[in-house]
């Protein structure tokens, strides 16, 4: 969703499909940096590609410092606001809140991030197979794709995690059991577009096996679309997250995320708004950084603008 | 337009919603009793008055008796069974009441959702590569970026927090919900952060539509006849222009739905969605399977409104 909610639309579309294939290995090499090349003149992208970059070195930092213990009840006066002892003031049991959003960093990234490989390692193959095997093979997971979009998936993401526990291991399973269809769908479109290409004919005749057309072939020339998806679904699975959270399903305290932190100072929005400032702010920017680069890739990455 | 393919279309797809229903319903009825422990156990009763309350709901019998009497209940008297926290509340008439608050409230993010979402497409494609046309195409990116809950958040932070301190509670917006059928004064905020994220989908999918629907030849045939430019734009392009919305109908209706389940709780509305994420947290597991299998009618029902919606709009579809 944008949010949570499936929409064709901010993702990559229907896909291009990407690189020169059947030209020599030089040209080949000349779309990445193409590729680069663009990236690096699209200024949102870049500004969001720093902001990232940053984000990363802080939540990495997170692992070995914080200002003070994310889970230390009392450092300072309970809902008192910026100071120089506390950048971002205090929450409701006077812990710091720059600490708790520094080690929220970290568990929206493995969030995001996580998701999106097990997304990957899930949807890519079922999609390549999809697409490379049609018939029986085709409508069956088609079918399985369609009854997964009928149904609303943070609502079948709650109802997983009142069944499996909250845990962050199960709350990175329910994205994954309610995300995986994007990317297979969008592997599936790319295998039936590219398998009708003279160059897999070429390899089929010379005698590749399936696994080498599919992983060898059909694959590498579908990274570009892959590499797009996959970095819209980052946010997407960051968004889900801090809705879970934010509902009190999602993490469990003392770990702070994002979306919780947001929840708790909602409750305290008259008296200490900077509780629900300082989450929402980070929550929002990392979003618009996604995108922003998602985009970015996507112009990028699309050999129809090359001309 | 409502011919016997349609009677027979919709009959169909009625059948696949009860049967939908039944499968989400089982399933959810399956998994809550197969976990651990019991939905009583907060209760810390003991003996025989916890016999008692385990016999009140039928807790004691079978699970295979359980089901098929829920089943029983569900689909031939429309019985959801009773609320395990709150003892004797009936849950049908309840999850009832609450849905006519969400669709309210739905419908309002709806009407934000694809008019505002229109409006600003069309002036981004009217005005293109133009500074307005980077204002709003930025504008849109942000608004799909900001979840629901931080749009609303800094809503309340404005209306209710920051504008009761500037005009001293002369002016500032009310959060809760008063009677039946609450007033456009407390569903306009809810709304528009319910509706605002799609509402930029809405816009970024019309603006590209209407770009490409401009450089057709009968807007050139249409300029070339002398019509005015307004109605050029209104009459001929954007309803073209408005095909490819309506497909993203479904999917938008169902994000409205979910989406419900926060702002409702932001906002203290007593909806669908404040309960489902209630009774969740307070493991009323028999509100969460009447509130889901109420939600897997609703977007059963809705998807259907929508794709019949195809037909009255595009006459080009037919079932």
């Amino acid at each position: 969703m944008a949010t949570s909610v499936s929409f064709p639309v901010p993702g990559p579309g229907p896909a291009p499909v990407v690189g020169t294939a059947g030209l020599s290995a030089p040209v080949q090499a000349s779309l990445w940096s193409d590729a680069w090349r663009r990236l690096r003149r699209n200024r949102m992208a870049l500004i969001s590609a720093v902001y990232l970059v940053i984000l990363v070195a802080v939540a990495l930092v997170a692992l070995v410092h914080t200002p003070y213990s994310y889970r230390e009840v009392g450092v300072a006066r309970p809902y008192s606001g910026p100071s120089w002892a506390n950048w971002l003031g205090a929450d409701i049991l006077g812990r710091d809140v720059l600490s708790r959003l520094m080690v929220g960093a970290q568990i929206s990234l493995i969030v995001g991030v996580g998701t999106q490989v097990f997304v990957v390692a899930v949807g890519v193959p079922i999609g390549l197979l999809a697409g490379y095997y049609k018939g029986t093979v085709d409508s069956v997971v088609s079918f399985i794709i369609n009854v997964f979009y009928g149904i609303p998936d943070l609502l079948v993401a709650m109802i997983l995690l009142l069944l499996l526990g909250p845990s962050l291991n199960n709350i990175i399973i329910a994205i994954v059991a309610t995300r995986w269809m994007d990317m297979t769908r969008l592997v599936r479109g790319q295998t039936l577009a590219l398998r009708e290409r003279e160059f897999i004919e070429a390899a089929r005749s010379s005698g590749a096996k399936p696994a080498k057309i599919l992983f060898g072939h059909i694959l590498p020339n579908s990274l570009g679309p892959i590499i797009v998806q996959a970095t819209f679904g980052v946010p997407a699975a960051i968004l889900f997250e801090a809705f879970l959270s934010f509902l009190g399903i999602g993490v469990q305290p003392p770990t702070p995320s994002w979306g919780s932190m947001a929840a708790d100072g909602l409750a305290a929005i008259r008296i200490a708004p900077h509780m629900v400032i300082a989450p929402s702010i980070a929550l929002s920017l990392t979003l618009m950084a996604f995108n922003f680069l998602g985009d970015g890739l996507r112009d990028a990455l699309d050999p129809r603008q090359k001309r | 337009m409502l011919n016997r393919g349609t009677l027979i279309y919709i009959s169909q797809r009625l059948v696949l919603i009860v049967f939908t229903v039944f499968a989400v319903s089982s399933v959810v009825f399956l998994g809550i009793h197969r976990l651990p422990g019991d939905a009583l156990f907060n209760e810390h009763l003991h003996g025989t008055q916890y016999q008692l309350l385990l016999h009140h709901y039928g807790l004691d019998r079978p699970l295979w008796d359980q089901y098929t009497s829920f089943l029983t209940g569900l689909f031939l008297h429309g019985n959801l069974g009773e609320s395990l926290v709150n003892r004797g509340v009936p849950i049908t008439p309840l999850v009832l009441r609450e849905l006519t608050v969400s669709a309210e409230v739905g419908l309002f993010a709806l009407l934000f959702t694809i008019g505002l979402g229109m409006l600003l497409g069309v002036v981004a494609a009217i005005r293109q590569n133009t500074w307005v046309d980077y204002l709003l195409s930025t504008t849109s990116v942000i608004g799909y970026s900001m979840p629901s809950f931080v749009i609303a958040t800094f809503l309340l932070l404005f209306f209710a927090v920051w504008l009761d301190n500037f005009t001293q509670g002369t002016f500032y917006f009310q959060i809760g919900w008063t009677g039946r059928f609450g007033t456009i004064g407390e569903i306009w905020l809810p709304a528009f952060a319910l509706g605002f994220p799609y509402a930029s989908i809405v816009a970024r999918l019309t603006r590209a539509s209407m770009l490409e629907v401009i450089r057709q030849d009968y807007i050139r045939t249409a300029r070339a006849k002398g019509l005015r430019e307004t109605v050029i734009m209104a009459r001929h392009a954007l309803r073209n222009a408005l095909i490819p919305v309506i497909t993203i109908l479904g999917p938008l209706v169902i994000g409205i739905i979910t989406g419900g389940v926060i702002i409702e709780n932001i906002f203290g509305i007593p909806g669908l969605g404040k309960e489902f994420a209630n009774s969740i947290l307070n493991r009323d597991y028999n509100i969460v399977i009447g509130v889901f299998t109420m939600y897997a009618a609703m977007v059963g029902l809705a998807n259907l409104g929508v794709d019949l919606l195809y037909v009255v709009i595009d006459p080009r579809i037919r079932y």
